[in-house]
């Protein structure tokens, strides 16, 4: 006897052994389904004798076993159905014949047996035979439950007449002895006559008689006969029998304590409803009424003397094993007998012990097994194991049969067992295939089993031939044991993924196994590690902005409280998942991972794109890769929002050693995100700006969000003018429909003159709407006009001619010496010049507000911003200003000291004046006759500015404005002829109050009329000797207030070229009336006449010179300027006779 | 001497595993991983008893053919298992418990240290040369 049965337990001491086996060709299903329903009939209440016999059914038994069938009664075959197909009487006695022969298998201890004949109809069929039923097919054989009842009863006579046969023959003939096979010739030759033979047979006898109770269903009556047994083999040392003995008495009391079975899980005996219906009627031995008294007094008797305690089974069980491992050829037994017991302690829950038993039961030697021998066994081991709650020891031996599936000398080696085995063994690693499990923290547990174990896993998918199986499990070995693997692992591993995914590339979808188990998607969110992930705002030249208007709506409804701090608490919350900056429908938006390769190798990320919702979503993939053990390495994931709303951005995808994985982002442990979701916003047109001056490079650094997206820079001199053509171009697919203009200086520290920038857009807004791609063109004018003299003090040296103008008395005609500089003066220190040629800068940014599309209806507008960036290098400048009198009281001499702070020759040129050569680094003055101004016809500024300006800016402004006027009026210009450049000479910045006083024209107007003529310096006035010579002075007043009254004295006299002045003239000019004139209060804005008369009595050049009386009462506090009366010149000639 | 020296956390993960490195490493992995059932077992079993009395020294949890298997649990349910070689014969159960005792002491140390999480794996060098003088050398 060599081949264990493990599923054996203790109460299959108390079934009779039926086979049941196909004759000649039946079909495996069709057998299987009678042999389930024969099956089903495996308790049968006898009538009558109120027992039960249970039946154990196999259809495989081999016959070597049926030998041992003496030592324990329960391995004997007693009874045969034999199922067998036949379609005509022509092939009936064939076979019967079969039938017979299989009967001859188990010949000597059947005690029935039955044909089931399937098919058969006709005269045959007919016949009524009591060891053969005739059934037309297999579907129609509606008594076969009913024939193997009366079977089992006919079974039960036969077992019933055996027992009460041997049972009563004690003391008869001589008792025959009852042997194990491999015993029998030991006893060849033995004296059969001794007492110790005697005995021998004796005791074999009681433990056979006991076994034959225990079937027959008289526990108690077995339990006896056991006991008996034990005593007379124990006298003999008849150890194996003995051994049986023990495991009756063993098996009858665990029958009686536990009547539920001990088989457990493994197809134990199910208590039928018949069973439990007449259970109360039915006496069985031991089984307990309610008031837990047997109702049979005598059994009540027997237990108490006969049955063991629940502690002595084991104990008994133990001795009954250690008679077994005596004898080499009964380790099937002493195997069975373990696992017996190991499940009986099962029952009672003493896993210790169990555990030594199944320590036990590893050493038995069974001599050679077969393959599949030691799969059972290590599968049978692994099962009792688990029984007993020890888990670790269970998936041990279940791996051990797994590899047994696999082993070297099987010539087709059982993969899919093996992987089968294999799987069952993860509960016990404490390995789930489920990847989540283990993205909480480190991963603890026994790492170097758990991927042990994965490796077989991987290798047996990959032999099963199921290459998407290899994959996941490698992807999950590589996800989560990555911590352990050490670099080289990491490095075998990655090459065997590459290899399997060549075949069979991994992806995302759950791989159900035929037995149910569904493997999830590993997505491998360490390759690479993600710490970071950020949502990136639109670059500034295309985020959107919000129409101030709208916004303020928006908030106003949230609350009508300006502040509450509830509020602020939920909107914090609101927050940490919105974001506050928007995308835009059909723009590139981008996400910035922070990721890092933990591998010691290269890793390639290939299709790396962005998984979203909400929101629909053209992700454009990156591939990228990461240097070895790259340290925080960003990565920007593109993609388009293709329509409006909320976007929710939920992890990312990748392709990584041929695996696609979904990683989201809550799934992932320590990454940092400042939230997911954004708002698209509807398209919007998208303007691309080009210009027709050099882009300059971002260079500066960025100083604010307001960074213009672009910038040109121009080098020009002071006072120079450029255009910049500006080409907008819309290349989104919305129309533009708006369009505003702004600029704005940046850093101005330097003061600028006039406006920098300028441009018309009149006609970039008549080609709105700008369809895509159709472009506009703005023309920007750029001119800079800087001061650079700030320097004066380093000019002293042009200011020695001593001339003075601010002290001077204004009407001192000494003023017209005009002393023209002839000497050049080069400016002389090295050490000056820098300063000189400091380059100054002026920024501005020019905004484009733009508009258009669905995004214009919700309110959106874009910003494109364009940096100006202009070197202004000085040209030439003024280091000193001042101003004589002309001849005439309405105009001036300006004197300009010009510097030309260039490296180039330049010509300076005022309106209809000469040009002045400058040379490099020369100064020459410059002096002009320039009409005065009238500087209070300025427009006033506006009422708004009033008043919000303060006075001193107020002050500022006009100033600004008269020295633009001033400006104008000079045209002043230089030319660089050899760069061909020219630009405005400006004096704004040099003008003094001073300057601008004597500039200015006077509020106080005087003319004088000679002759009826207007006479101003330049001007001579004729007239005759001789005739009356009418001179009117008028006075207008344009100042605010009323002026005077005033006396005037004309005084005329002579200049003789020669700085003498004759004054003595009473004989030659003699007045007609008074030679004072008196003006009266003069209103603003009135005038005031006063005239007289002069009569020249000779011919010649005279002049007049109009002076104020001093009149201390007046005109005290009004400036000097104000009193500028012409000289008159008159010419008197003698009258044509 | 033992050839395999464990610590496993009250978690059942192996805190600290260490064995003679002739040997295949993996062999000892799931001799003590296995042999965490008869700790769980023996723990469970006196447990019901009595808590506080409770001897921290389980004594031999199995044996095999090569090894004999003891085991240790702390009051913190952490457990120490020492693997020695059956033919060891000379070693007795009191130098199997002093070996235990001096793990726990050094054990203790560990947990003492500040920087140590508990939980981690144990990277004590002190604690390493502890295990070291317990272990066969290996020649």
């Amino acid at each position: 006897m060599s081949i264990p049965d493990y599923m054996q337990c203790a109460e299959d001491h108390q079934t009779v052994l039926v086979v049941v086996q196909p004759v000649g060709i039946v079909p495996e299903e069709e057998f299987f389904r009678i042999y389930k329903r024969i099956a089903s009939i495996n308790q049968v209440s006898i009538r009558d004798s109120q027992r039960l016999l249970y039946i154990r059914y196999r259809h495989h038994y081999p016959p070597e076993n049926n030998e041992w069938g003496d030592f324990q009664t329960h391995r004997k075959v007693v009874g045969l159905i034999a199922v067998t197909t036949c379609n005509s009487a022509k092939e009936w006695p064939q076979t019967s014949e079969r039938f017979h022969g299989q009967k001859e298998v188990f010949g000597p201890t059947l005690y029935d047996s039955r044909l089931l004949v399937f098919g058969l109809q006709g005269e045959i069929a007919e016949q009524a035979r009591t060891d053969v039923a005739f059934y037309s097919s297999y579907d129609k054989c509606e008594d076969v439950e009913k024939r193997v009842e009366d079977f089992v009863e006919s079974i039960f006579i036969v077992l019933e007449s055996k027992r009460l046969d041997r049972a009563t023959d004690k003391s008869g003939d001589k008792i025959p002895l009852l042997c194990v096979p491999f015993e029998k010739k030991d006893f060849v030759g033995l004296d059969t006559d001794s007492r110790h033979y005697k005995k021998r047979c004796q005791g074999r006898m009681r433990k056979h008689v006991g076994d034959l109770c225990l079937q027959a269903g008289m526990l108690q009556d077995a339990l006896v006969h056991y006991h008996m047994a034990v005593e007379l083999l124990r006298s003999v040392n008849d150890f194996l029998w003995l051994g049986a003995a023990l495991e009756g008495l063993c098996s009858a009391s665990v029958i009686y304590h536990y009547p539920g079975g001990t088989a457990g899980k493994f197809g134990g005996r199910k208590p039928s409803v018949s069973q439990a219906a007449d259970a109360g009627k039915r006496h069985r031995p031991g089984a307990l009424t309610t008031n837990g008294i047997s109702a049979d007094t005598s059994s009540e008797i027997g237990r108490a003397k006969n049955c063991l305690s629940p502690e002595d089974i084991i104990e008994k069980y133990k001795e009954a094993i250690s008679y077994y491992g005596k004898y080499k050829n009964a380790g099937v037994i002493e195997l069975e007998a373990c696992v017996k017991a190991v499940r009986v302690l099962a029952i009672q829950k003493r896993a210790m012990e169990a555990s030594e038993f199944l320590q036990n039961a590893v050493y038995i030697n069974l001599g050679q097994l077969s393959e599949e021998e030691k799969i059972q066994r290590y599968s049978i081991l692994s099962e009792l194991y688990d029984l007993i709650g020890f888990h670790r020891k269970s998936a041990f031996f279940k791996r051990v049969a797994a590899m047994q599936c696999v082993a070297p000398t099987i010539a087709e080696p059982g993969w899919r067992a093996c992987y089968k085995l294999l799987l069952e063994t993860l509960p016990g690693y404490s390995l789930s295939l489920d990847p989540k499990d283990f993205c909480k923290g480190t991963h603890r547990g026994w790492a170097a089993v758990q991927m042990r174990l994965l490796h077989e896993l991987v290798y047996a998918s990959r032999r099963m031939g199921n290459p998407g199986l290899s994959v996941r499990h490698l992807s999950f070995l590589l996800q989560t044991m990555l911590d352990f693997l050490s670099d080289q692992e990491k490095k075998e591993v990655t090459q065997s993924l590459e290899n399997y995914t060549s075949k069979c590339p991994g992806g995302m979808e759950v791989i159900a196994l035929p037995d149910g188990l569904k493997l999830p998607p590993v997505p491998f969110t360490k390759l690479p590690i993600v710490k970071s992930v950020k949502l990136l705002n639109l670059p500034v030249s295309l985020r959107p902005r919000k129409l101030k208007g709208l916004l303020g709506q928006n908030m106003a409804t949230k609350s009508p409280f300006i502040y509450s701090p509830i509020i602020i608490h939920n909107r914090g919350e609101e927050r940490c998942k919105k974001i506050d900056f928007q995308w835009v429908q059909g723009d590139v938006c981008e996400v910035q991972l922070m990721v890092y390769n933990p591998m010691p190798f290269e890793l390639r990320v290939e299709n790396m794109g962005l998984l979203t919702s909400g929101v629909e979503f053209e992700s454009l993939p990156a591939a990228l890769s990461l240097p070895a053990e790259s340290g925080l390495y960003p990565v920007t994931l593109v993609g388009v929002p293709r329509t409006a709303g909320n976007i929710t951005v939920n992890g990312y995808h990748t392709s990584v050693f041929g695996v696609m994985s979904d990683c989201m982002l809550d799934g992932l442990p320590g990454v940092k995100t400042s939230g997911c979701v954004v708002e698209v916003v509807p398209a919007l047109p998208r303007l691309q700006l080009s210009t027709s001056l050099p882009r300059s490079a971002n260079s500066r650094q960025p100083s604010s969000g307001e960074e213009p997206s672009s910038s040109v820079s121009v080098q020009l001199f002071n006072g120079e003018s450029q255009q910049l053509l500006v080409t907008l171009e819309n290349i989104a697919s919305e129309p533009l429909e708006t369009l505003e203009v702004t600029s704005k200086m940046v850093n101005t520290k330097e003061k600028v003159f006039g406006e920098f920038l300028t441009w018309d857009l009149e006609g970039a807004l008549s080609q709105l709407p700008l369809k895509p791609g159709q472009t506009v063109v703005l023309t920007v004018n750029i001119k800079v006009k800087l001061d650079f003299s700030g320097q004066e003090n380093l000019f002293q040296d042009l200011n020695d001619d001593g001339i003075s103008v601010t002290g001077l008395p204004i009407s001192s005609p000494l003023r017209q010496v005009l002393k023209p500089r002839a000497e050049n003066k080069p400016m002389g220190t090295e050490s000056g010049k820098p300063e000189y040629n400091q380059v100054k800068m002026l920024e501005a940014v020019l905004h484009f507000k733009y508009s258009g599309g669905q995004g214009q209806v919700e309110g959106y507008y874009r910003e494109l911003s364009l940096g100006v960036h202009v070197d202004v290098e000085p040209s030439v400048f003024f280091t000193r200003v001042s101003t004589l009198p002309a001849t005439s009281t309405r105009q001036c001499h300006l004197l300009l000291d010009v510097f030309n702070a260039t490296e180039h020759e330049l010509t300076v040129s005022a309106r209809n004046n000469q040009d002045v050569v400058l040379h490099a680094s020369e100064c020459q003055r410059m002096a002009i006759q320039v009409d005065k101004f009238d500087l209070e016809s300025l427009p006033e500024p506006d009422e708004e500015r009033l008043r919000f300006a303060s006075p001193r800016q107020l002050e500022e402004e006009r100033q600004q404005v008269q020295g633009c006027r001033i400006n104008a009026e000079l045209g002043l210009v230089w030319n660089i002829p050899s760069l061909r450049r020219t630009g405005e000479a400006s004096v704004e910045g040099v003008l003094n109050q001073l300057v601008l006083e004597h500039l200015q024209l006077a509020p106080l107007q005087w003319d004088v009329v000679v002759n009826g003529k207007p006479c101003d310096c330049n001007i001579i006035a004729e007239c005759s000797v001789g005739e009356m010579v009418p001179l009117e002075v008028r006075l207008t007043n344009r100042s605010k207030n009323a002026v005077g009254p005033f006396s005037l004295n004309i005084i005329p006299f002579q200049d003789y070229q020669n700085g003498v002045h004759n004054y003595e003239l009473q004989d030659a000019v003699t007045f007609i009336g008074s030679n004072t004139f008196y003006i009266d209060t003069v209103k603003p804005t009135e005038d005031c006449n006063c005239a007289g008369a002069l009569l020249f009595l000779y011919a010649g050049d005279f002049y007049l010179n109009i002076k104020f009386q001093d009149d201390s009462s007046c005109g005290r506090d009004l400036p000097l300027a104000w009193f500028c009366l012409p000289n008159v010149h008159v010419k008197a000639v003698d009258s044509p006779f | 001497m033992a050839v395999c020296i464990a610590v496993v956390a009250k978690e059942n993960y192996p805190l600290y595993i260490r064995s003679v490195p002739s040997e295949n490493e993996l062999k000892f992995h799931y001799t003590v991983h296995t042999s965490l059932d008869v700790v769980e077992e023996k723990v469970s079993a006196v447990g019901k008893v009595l808590v506080d009395q409770r001897e921290l020294y389980l004594g031999l949890l199995y044996p095999t053919e090569d090894y004999k298997v003891y085991g240790y649990v702390t009051n913190s349910k952490v457990k120490f298992v020492i693997v020695v070689e059956s033919s060891n014969t000379s070693l007795r159960d009191n130098e199997i418990r002093s070996m235990f005792r001096k793990l726990h002491n050094s054990f203790t140390d560990v947990m003492c240290n500040p920087f140590y999480n508990p939980g981690d794996l144990i990277q004590s060098k002190a604690f390493d040369s502890v295990v070291s003088s317990m272990m066969v050398q290996a020649c």
